[in-house]
C-alpha cells in the first residue's frame, strides 16, 4: 500500500505540480491472512490504473483524506492517480494552464515512465466527482482511445442547468476564475472546445469508440437535473450512459459509498496484469 | 528541526493548497552542549521569514534546491514557504487572489497554528526571481507587518519583464505535449493588461504611494548575479528605490539566474536580517 506524493515540473501547467499516486503493494492483511494475494512486483507485471479527479474547491489530496479511495483500491489491486486541477473544470484554460492536456496527455505519458502502470486501454480508467465528474467525461471524449471506462460521481455535466441550483457556488466562485477557464463569457461557448455536448457529438460523428460510461448521483443532489439532461442528450445521439440514482446529496458520504460501486462496475482483474 | 508539510483549504484561492513550514527545534548538536537547546518558555516565539518561489516553481523549491532548513536552524528562524503558481503574487485579473492569500490569509493561519512572532520587527519576507518581486510587493502591501524584505535576482522592474515578454525576447520552455512555447506568466491573466506603469503592480509607484501615505517603508536587501539577465534592471531598481528614500543594501556577485546563486546568497540575506539567533518573547 504505497502512497506516493510526487512533485514535478509539468510543461502543460508551466509550474511544479503535485500528484498523488497510490500503488497497491503487500498489505498487512495480505501478509498475515492471504496466501493468494496479487502477484506484487512480478517481473513485467503492471497495474490497472484509475485516474481519480477531485471537485471544485478541492485538490489531489481530497480522495485520500475524505474517502477511503486507497483502501478500496488496495482491495482491487488498482493503482490510483490523483492530480490537482484547481477550479479549472479540467479544460485547457483561456487564461491559465492546460489542464485537459495535463490530465489526458502529459500524466499518462509521464507516469507510465515512472511507475509500472499498464498503458492498455482496457486497463486504464477515469472517474471523478462533481467538477471532476464533468472532467471525467471531458477527458473521455477528448481521448476516447485512452480509457476503457469512465465514471462520473455527481458530475457537473450541464453548466447551464446547474448554475441556478447552487447559489453559494455561483457567488463564492470568483467570476474572474470562471472567465480564466472559459473566456470573458465565464461559461463554455456553445459548440466550442469546452462544450461537453459538442465534444460527445464530435466523437459520435467521427465514429470513435467511446469508453464505457457511467453516471451515479444522489436523488437530492443539485446537479441531478443537469446530469439527466446530459444523459438524455447522449441517448439522442445513440450513446448509452449507465445511470444510477441513489438516496443522497452532494457530499463525501455519497462519494465514499458509491466509489465502491464504481470499482465494482469497472472491469478489474483484481491482480497485476 | 521540525519540517511540517501543511495542506489546507484556502478561502482566498478557493482550493486546497500546500505549505512547507520549518520551525526550529533542538537538534542533536545543540543537545550535546549544556544549555544549548533552551527553546521552550511560555510565550517564546520565533522570528519568521516568508520565503517565496519563482516562476515555474512551487512551495517545494526552496526545500529541495537549497539548504534553507540548515541555514534557518543556525539562526533559529521559522520559515514559511507557500505556493503562488505563476501569479506574480497578484490578485489575478483572471485567476486566484494570491496577494490576499500571502499578505492576509497566510499570516493569519500561520500565526494561529505555529509559534511565530506577530511583531513587525520579527517578520520578514524574501524570494527569488518572480518571488523577489513578490517579496517586495508583499512588504509594500503590508508595510506595517513586514520590517525587512530581500530579493534575490528579483524581477523587480515588472515593466521591463512585460516588455521582454511582448518583444518575444524571453526564453520560453517547450510543452512537448502540445508543441507550444509559453512564458510562465500570462500578462493578461495576471494583470489584465500589458501596461502596469503607475499601478500597484509597479513596485516603484507602490513604494511612492506608501511613502506619500506616511507608512513605514521596509528595509530592502537586493542581490543579483553579474551574469543574470536581470542584472541591469536590478541596478535601475536600486536607484529608483533609493531615490524614494528606501534603505537599500545592494550586492552583486559573479553568477547567473540559478540555484547555486540563490543557495549561496540566501545565506547572506539571512546574515543581513536582524536575527537574534534565539526565540523572542511576546
Amino acid at each position: 500500500m504505497a502512497h506516493l506524493d510526487c512533485s514535478f515540473y509539468s510543461p502543460s501547467l508551466r509550474k511544479n505540480a503535485k500528484v498523488i499516486v497510490f500503488l497497491p503493494t503487500m498489505s498487512a492483511d495480505d501478509y498475515l491472512f492471504n496466501d493468494d494475494h496479487p502477484r506484487y512486483f512480478a517481473k513485467g507485471a503492471k497495474y490497472q490504473t484509475l485516474y481519480l479527479l477531485h471537485g471544485s474547491y478541492g485538490d489531489c489530496m481530497d480522495w485520500s483524506l475524505f474517502a477511503n479511495a486507497e483502501r478500496y483500491a488496495q482491495e482491487h489491486c488498482l493503482a490510483v492517480v490523483m492530480p490537482s486541477a484547481e477550479n479549472s473544470s479540467y479544460v485547457d484554460m483561456q487564461y491559465g494552464e492546460d489542464y485537459l492536456t495535463y490530465i489526458t496527455r502529459e500524466l499518462p505519458a509521464f507516469l507510465s515512465t515512472l511507475f509500472p502502470l499498464s498503458e492498455k486501454r482496457e486497463d486504464t480508467f477515469i472517474a471523478g466527482l462533481s467538477m471532476g465528474g464533468g472532467g471525467t467525461f471531458r477527458a473521455a471524449f477528448a481521448r476516447p482511445e485512452l480509457y476503457g471506462a469512465a465514471a462520473s460521481l455527481s458530475g457537473g455535466l450541464d453548466k447551464a442547468l446547474s448554475k441556478t441550483s447552487s447559489e453559494a457556488h455561483s457567488v463564492k466562485m470568483p467570476k474572474n476564475y470562471r472567465q480564466a477557464c472559459f473566456g470573458d463569457s465565464a461559461v463554455p461557448t456553445p459548440g466550442g472546445k469546452d462544450d461537453l455536448r459538442a465534444a460527445l457529438k464530435a466523437c459520435v460523428d467521427e465514429g470513435k469508440t467511446l469508453p464505457r460510461l457511467y453516471h451515479v448521483i444522489g436523488e437530492d443532489d443539485f446537479l441531478r437535473e443537469g446530469g439527466e439532461a446530459f444523459l438524455a442528450y447522449a441517448k439522442s445521439l445513440g450513446v448509452e450512459i449507465e445511470y444510477k440514482l441513489h438516496p443522497g446529496v452532494h457530499n463525501w458520504d455519497f462519494w465514499d459509498t458509491y466509489l465502491k460501486e464504481v470499482l465494482e462496475w469497472l472491469p478489474l482483474a483484481n491482480d497485476m496484469v | 528541526m521540525a519540517f511540517i508539510q501543511t495542506h489546507f483549504f484556502s478561502t482566498s484561492l478557493c482550493f486546497g493548497t500546500d505549505l512547507n513550514v520549518f520551525i526550529p527545534t533542538p537538534n542533536v548538536d545543540e543537545l550535546m552542549v549544556p544549555g544549548g537547546a533552551d527553546y521552550y518558555h511560555p510565550g517564546a516565539k520565533f522570528q519568521v521569514l516568508y520565503l517565496l518561489h519563482g516562476g515555474y516553481g512551487d512551495y517545494t523549491d526552496w526545500m529541495r534546491l537549497t539548504s534553507i532548513e540548515r541555514y534557518a536552524q543556525a539562526h533559529k528562524l521559522a520559515v514559511i514557504m507557500p505556493s503562488a503558481s505563476n501569479s506574480f503574487y497578484q490578485n489575478m485579473h483572471y485567476g486566484s487572489d494570491y496577494l490576499t492569500y500571502v499578505t492576509q490569509e497566510l499570516p493569519e493561519l500561520c500565526q494561529s497554528l505555529f509559534p511565530i512572532s506577530c511583531k513587525r520587527e520579527n517578520t520578514f519576507v524574501g524570494g527569488l526571481s518572480m518571488g523577489g518581486y513578490g517579496a517586495v510587493k508583499v512588504a509594500l502591501t503590508k508595510p506595517e507587518s513586514f520590517s525587512h524584505v530581500f530579493s534575490l535576482s528579483g524581477a523587480l522592474d515588472v515593466m521591463s519583464t512585460l516588455e521582454s515578454v511582448s518583444d518575444g525576447n524571453r526564453m520560453t520552455p517547450l510543452n512537448p505535449y502540445t508543441g507550444e512555447h509559453t512564458f510562465a506568466m500570462d500578462p493578461v491573466a495576471v494583470f489584465g493588461t500589458t501596461d502596469v506603469r503607475g499601478t500597484d503592480a509597479d513596485l516603484f509607484a507602490l513604494a511612492e504611494k506608501v511613502k506619500q501615505e506616511g507608512r513605514p517603508l521596509p528595509r530592502l536587501f537586493q542581490s543579483v548575479g553579474t551574469e543574470d539577465f536581470l542584472w541591469a534592471s536590478n541596478q535601475g531598481a536600486r536607484e529608483k528605490f533609493r531615490a524614494l528614500g528606501m534603505d537599500v543594501t545592494y550586492e552583486e556577485h559573479p553568477g547567473a539566474h540559478e540555484w547555486n546563486y540563490w543557495d549561496t546568497n540566501v545565506q547572506r540575506a539571512l546574515n543581513w536580517l536582524p536575527l537574534t539567533g534565539s526565540t523572542v518573547e511576546e
